[in-house]
């Protein structure tokens, strides 16, 4: 499998909090990385990282062999680089079509694509998450659910080759989060994705991913497959409450 | 010749021949029914009440800078309340170019263009640095400093007397027809303005200016260039209204700070901007023209108090209409929301 994204010694501390500690870890092509860790752990500082949010104190990241350390979030988005949120942030004021459109359109360098084009390319991802009824209602007035898809769908619309998925299942009811789940599958399949997901629901994700990273008090403490972290007796610390890094 | 009004449709008959019109309500939003009307109100004021013409002028103006600064507001995500300082600033390049160099009006445009585009790029990056709060008051402080300035470099701005001799933008011999023409491009500049931002609405461009203005952060993630797009939506609405600046130095004949850069003209532009919904663009042709109104009813009913009770009623006005008055409709036509696609499965 290609390398798709390698981070290297990465770093980044909030004042006097070290949000994270030297963490450096590779994605590999098609692969399911999960992304556990206790609350605080630093799951989302380093997504917002490697999606640009925030520039890391030290070390580097890596794209499909570019470097991307200092590189603006919307550049690292048109190379290929997308993500969803913990807390849904639509658009508010547009409709669902229209919020999917703006990542059609900008997502990837397309100048000619007209604002139908990308209409009918939404409108396609849309459909695919389940929300093409809703098409036209504004993004405040869609349920928890939905605006798991809405995200799931503006992310597939910038057609990324790496998408950093937030707890999907947050807040979810089981059903609802089931479908959630069997949707970033599905996402995966059709569209061929590298999924890198951070999830505190630890069935739904030994199930899905084919590695898995822990982090604690922004510090990597484990990285194998979904078992070997299952038993690693550091990460069984960690969740229990008496591990100290 | 027959006129025959049946249900939902008016037929007119000529001779053997019929035209036959809609009038479902579907059929009234076709804008050109307004663009017609706002063309015939004033030849009818000049017709048969004169005196109305400078109302609608300053209508036509206010509208055609709340235009512009509705796609500001959009595409910076952020209120400016300074709009003024590019009247000021594009009135006195024309007013002073025309005074000593002698510039006739269509060349001092090109004056007021320039000083418009280069103060909108050296503040556009305020849109990109200062948060909402802080852009506000940061774009609410430069008229006032610009005031200010006028009033210290009197050799230069003359203070509160303003600049005079200023050309006149038309001269036809007759005071009347002179307001007229004035009135009809005064429209025709509002009307270019709601073209221009009409298309850029309609184009692939707003989309992006929507998503800057709900969540700039997701939308950066999500592939737009935000800064690009905060300068391009900064500086071209600045120059846009800096053009109003130029019509008005040459419209009055005279300049003065004074008359544009204070809170009160600022406060009467938010309005129009406020009452016809903050960023809707037709919203604002209403807006123009109910304060332009709204102010002449006040004086000729009042007269002293009209000060005082003027922002008391836009205030009223904002506190139970929040959405503007276009909003009213905006909330029953929700689907309508620009850009509206309609898509085939």
């Amino acid at each position: 499998m290609n390398e798709i994204l390698k981070a290297s010694n990465l770093s980044k501390h909030f004042g006097g909090l070290m949000a994270i500690d030297d963490v450096s870890f590779s994605i590999y092509e098609g692969e399911t990385l999960g992304l556990m860790g206790p609350n605080g752990a630093g799951k989302t500082t380093l997504v917002n990282l490697i999606t640009g949010k925030y520039f890391t104190d030290t070390g580097s990241i890596q794209f499909m062999g570019k470097d991307i350390t200092r590189m603006a979030p919307y550049k690292r988005c048109k190379l290929g680089i997308s993500r969803t949120y913990q807390i849904p942030r639509p658009f508010p004021e547009l409709t669902a079509l229209s919020s999917v459109i703006v990542s059609a359109l900008y997502g990837k360098d397309r100048s000619n694509q007209s604002l139908d084009d990308a209409g009918y390319e939404a409108t396609h991802y849309l459909e695919f998450c389940g929300l093409f009824s809703k098409r036209n209602v504004l993004c405040k007035d869609l349920t928890l659910y939905e605006l798991r898809g809405l995200e799931l769908a503006r992310a597939l619309a910038t057609t990324p080759k790496l998408i950093f998925v937030d707890e999907v299942m947050a807040g979810l009811n089981p059903a609802e989060a089931t479908k959630a789940v069997r949707l970033l599958e599905r996402a995966k399949e059709e569209f061929g994705v590298t999924i890198l997901w951070i999830e505190h629901v630890m069935a739904a994700l030994m199930k899905a991913a084919n590695r898995v990273v822990v982090l604690h008090y922004g510090k990597k403490i484990a990285e194998g497959l979904p078992q070997e972290i299952a038993n690693d007796p550091l990460v069984i610390e960690c969740y229990l409450g008496s591990c100290h890094v | 010749m027959e006129l025959e009004v049946k249900r939902e449709k008016l037929v007119f008959r000529f001779g053997a021949q019929k035209f036959e019109w809609n009038i479902e309500p579907r059929y009234w939003r076709n804008p050109l029914i307004y663009v017609g009307l706002l063309i015939v109100l004033p030849i009818l004021a000049y017709f048969f009440y004169p005196t109305l013409l400078p109302t609608l002028i300053d209508a036509n103006l206010l509208a055609a800078i709340a235009i512009p600064l509705s796609w500001m507001t959009l595409g910076t995500g952020r209120m400016n309340f300074g709009p003024q300082f590019y009247i000021g600033a594009g009135g006195y390049a024309a007013a002073l170019c025309s005074i000593h160099l002698h510039w006739p009006p269509q060349v001092t445009l090109l004056a007021a263009l320039i000083v418009g585009l280069f103060f909108g790029l050296l503040m556009s990056p305020l849109a990109i640095l200062s948060g909402g709060l802080y852009y506000t008051l940061l774009t609410l402080l430069f008229p006032l400093v610009f005031l200010e300035i006028t009033f210290i470099y009197t050799d230069i701005f003359r203070g509160e007397v303003g600049l005079s001799g200023i050309a006149p933008l038309i001269n036809v011999g007759s005071f009347t027809l002179n307001q007229l023409i004035i009135g009809l491009g005064a429209l025709l500049m509002m009307l270019l303005y709601m073209f221009i931002v009409d298309k850029v609405m309609r184009s692939r461009f707003s989309t992006s200016l929507a998503a800057i203005n709900d969540d700039e952060e997701v939308a950066a993630a999500m592939g737009v260039n935000v800064n690009k797009m905060k300068i391009i939506s900064f500086t071209i609405p600045a120059v846009m209204i800096a053009v109003v600046g130029w019509f008005y130095a040459h419209y009055y004949g005279t300049f003065a700070g004074v008359t544009y850069l204070p809170l009160t003209f600022m406060l009467k532009v938010l309005m129009v901007n406020m009452i016809g919904g903050r960023v809707q663009i037709y919203g604002n042709v209403v807006g123009g023209y109910f304060i332009a109104f709204l102010e002449l009813l006040l004086i000729q009913v009042i007269g002293d108090y009209s000060p005082v009770l003027f922002p008391i009623i836009l205030l009223i006005l904002l506190l139970t209409l929040p959405e503007g008055l276009f909003g009213l409709y905006r909330k029953r036509h929700y689907r309508e929301y620009l850009p509206t696609l309609h898509v085939r499965r």
